[in-house]
């Protein structure tokens, strides 16, 4: 497989896999939690490295997700205390584990070699570049198929519970009241997403990571009334953003992460602006049918 | 260890150690009315989204004036207008769409931080003079910080703290009760603008020594770590200031006597250390107060019902 063709799909499967729980982080306004998880697992993946060195150790990977979780228990003990107003609960721990995390790596605590921009906003050409081989044939990048795995257990959780996720997102009063344990769930939601924004960390780093979970997700949920065409629309887009920030980047020479989160943004933009207009329109041409009903 | 006088006999130190003062003293004094109006995470919007603002006054300076790409002066008033627009971008997308405010502000914030990082790019592949370490606005590098940019912060933060005291009365009924404030013909619009003016102020002038992306943390964590020891709003901005202010000072001391310690994450530490103490032990408000008041009432209550089945 050619390095473009193999670094395109995975910025495409990266997207797929970021987008997808997306949808639910947006519609359970956890936009921002999510923000805090990305900066918190970097002390998780600095340690982890130091303990496995290898970025794609599955232990790397569930540990560094355990410190993204840090920030939503955290989050939800500070909100029980009731001593903290507002949403400074959320702006609390995650700054204290990413500097951590940043003064782990500066004292190369583990010999680990990341660049503050790789940290910050990743390095997909980088993540792209040990290829698989099989029998001397390239069949794209290693880490490919990491993401292709993440995806697959992605869309695995959301098919198996897709209805327990829909009743806790929409009435989580209501789900309580059936019985469910919506707490555990919801738990067992962000480890997931902690999941996957370790192993797409290598691709979008600690902050554009949230554009390729929340960016889309929140483009299809501008247009889409079902929970069902939201997602079908999510991923669409996920994969437009990816393919048109690819081809951005490869034409200016700037990082791919980078460029998908300004197209992602563009795209959002565009879409809101249509769907306005389309909104006017549609009124305007049912105040003209009422009119002439209004006169007679 | 370094000794503390000679600490302050080195002009670098003395720099880091004041620039960093600066800035956590401004920064924890206006959190707090982000923090009491509940819009804490807004800095951190503001925050990232004062690198685009930050490079292109450098890509201006150097690419068009031909002057000193690091100056304070044009850093501030670039990251103040990318932080504003950012904000305002998120609070209008928030109300014109259906999309939700966390949503909103995790939108503007990727695609500000994301502009910002293909300009750093564009800056490290040109023959930019003075490019050399632009990258340090990430993280911030507060041994770089020279006099004058130590007197523009010290100027530029002065400036948002008299407009906190001379709009003392507006910031606090806007804070408390919004509606009243209104009604006795205050502008909302207004207030709230200078209001927003001021804690922006308070976040930019932190980029060159602690850097955009932990900017938050000088926001969030004094105000939360001060409410727990004052009840009062005169209190809660001169404690949640000096608590900034030491936390800062501290911090920057911990990383020149350790050595080779990023400073910034240092001082993140160092305040989030005293958030921690704060939660813990502080007299009235904390969890071990509450877990002692509870225990008490326990006892209290089942003493009661002992000696009404004694009665009995």
């Amino acid at each position: 497989m050619s390095f473009v063709l193999g670094t395109s799909l995975l910025a495409v499967v990266t997207a797929l896999a970021c987008a997808l729980p997306g949808a639910f982080v947006v519609l359970r306004k956890n936009s921002m939690l999510v923000e805090g998880v990305a900066h918190a697992v970097l002390p998780g993946i600095v340690v982890g490295y130091a303990l496995t060195h290898d970025l794609n150790s599955p232990w790397l990977i569930i540990g560094a997700a355990l410190a993204g979780l840090l920030v939503v228990l955290g989050n939800e003990w500070l909100i029980r205390t009731g001593l903290i107003t507002g949403d400074a609960p959320q702006g609390l721990v995650f700054p204290a584990l990413f500097a951590a995390g940043v003064i782990f790596i500066t004292l190369d605590f583990s010999h680990v070699h990341l660049h503050t921009e790789v940290v910050l906003i990743g390095d997909l050409n980088l993540a792209a570049f040990h290829h698989l081989m099989v029998s001397g044939v390239s069949i794209g990048p290693r880490y490919l198929y990491v993401m292709l795995a993440v995806l697959a257990v992605n869309v695995a959780f959301i098919a198996v519970f897709y209805p327990k996720l829909k009743v806790t997102t929409f009435d989580n009063q209501f789900a309580t009241v059936l019985g469910m344990r919506t707490g555990l769930l919801n738990t067992v939601f962000m480890f997931l997403v902690s999941v996957t924004i370790v192993t797409a960390f290598h691709a979008a780093g600690a902050i554009l990571v949230i554009s390729l979970i929340v960016v889309p997700a929140a483009t299809a949920h501008l247009i889409s009334h079902r929970l069902s065409v939201m997602l079908a629309l999510t991923a669409l887009f996920a994969i437009l953003g990816a393919v048109g920030g690819f081809w951005i980047a490869y034409a200016l020479n700037a990082a791919t992460s980078a460029s998908m989160a300004v197209f992602y943004g563009l795209v959002f933009i565009a879409v809101a602006l249509i769907d306005r207009l389309a909104t006017r329109v549609r009124r305007h041409r049912r105040s003209r049918v009422c009119q002439p009903a209004a006169g007679r | 260890m370094i000794d503390p006088i000679e600490f302050f006999g080195n002009h670098i130190f003395r720099m880091v150690f004041f620039g960093t003062s600066v800035t956590g003293l401004v920064a924890g004094a206006l959190g707090s009315f982000a923090y009491l109006r509940k819009q804490s995470l807004i800095s951190d919007v503001i925050g990232h989204s004062a690198l685009p603002g930050a490079l292109l006054a450098f890509l201006i300076a150097v690419a068009v004036l031909d002057a000193n790409g690091r100056n304070m002066l044009g850093l501030i008033a670039g990251a103040v207008i990318t932080g504003t627009l950012a904000a305002l971008f998120a609070n209008s997308i928030a109300v014109r769409t259906k999309i939700a405010i966390d949503t909103a502000m995790a939108i503007s914030l990727t695609v500000f931080f994301g502009a910002g990082m293909i300009l750093l790019r564009i800056i490290s592949n040109g023959p930019f003079p003075g490019k050399g370490g632009i990258d340090d606005y990430l993280f911030g590098n507060a041994s770089v910080i020279t006099v004058a940019d130590l007197a523009t912060s010290i100027a530029v933060g002065a400036v948002a703290l008299v407009l906190m005291l001379v709009f003392w009365k507006e910031f606090t009924l806007r804070t408390f009760d919004p509606v009243f404030s209104t009604v006795l013909g205050f502008r909302a619009g207004v207030v709230d603008t200078v209001m927003f003016a001021t804690i922006v102020i308070a976040i930019v002038i932190g980029v060159k020594a602690v850097g955009v992306v932990l900017m938050i943390a000088f926001v969030v964590t004094p105000p939360a770590a001060a409410r727990q020891w004052t009840s009062t709003l005169p209190g809660l901005v001169a404690l949640s200031g000096a608590f900034g202010a030491i936390g800062s000072g501290v911090g920057a001391y911990l990383s020149v006597a350790l050595g080779n310690v990023p400073t910034g994450p240092l001082i993140v530490l160092t305040l989030f250390a005293v958030f921690l103490v704060s939660l813990l032990v502080s007299p009235r408000r904390s969890i071990i107060t509450a877990a002692l008041r509870r225990a008490r009432a326990r006892e209290a209550l089942r003493r009661e019902l002992l000696a009404e089945t004694a009665d009995r």
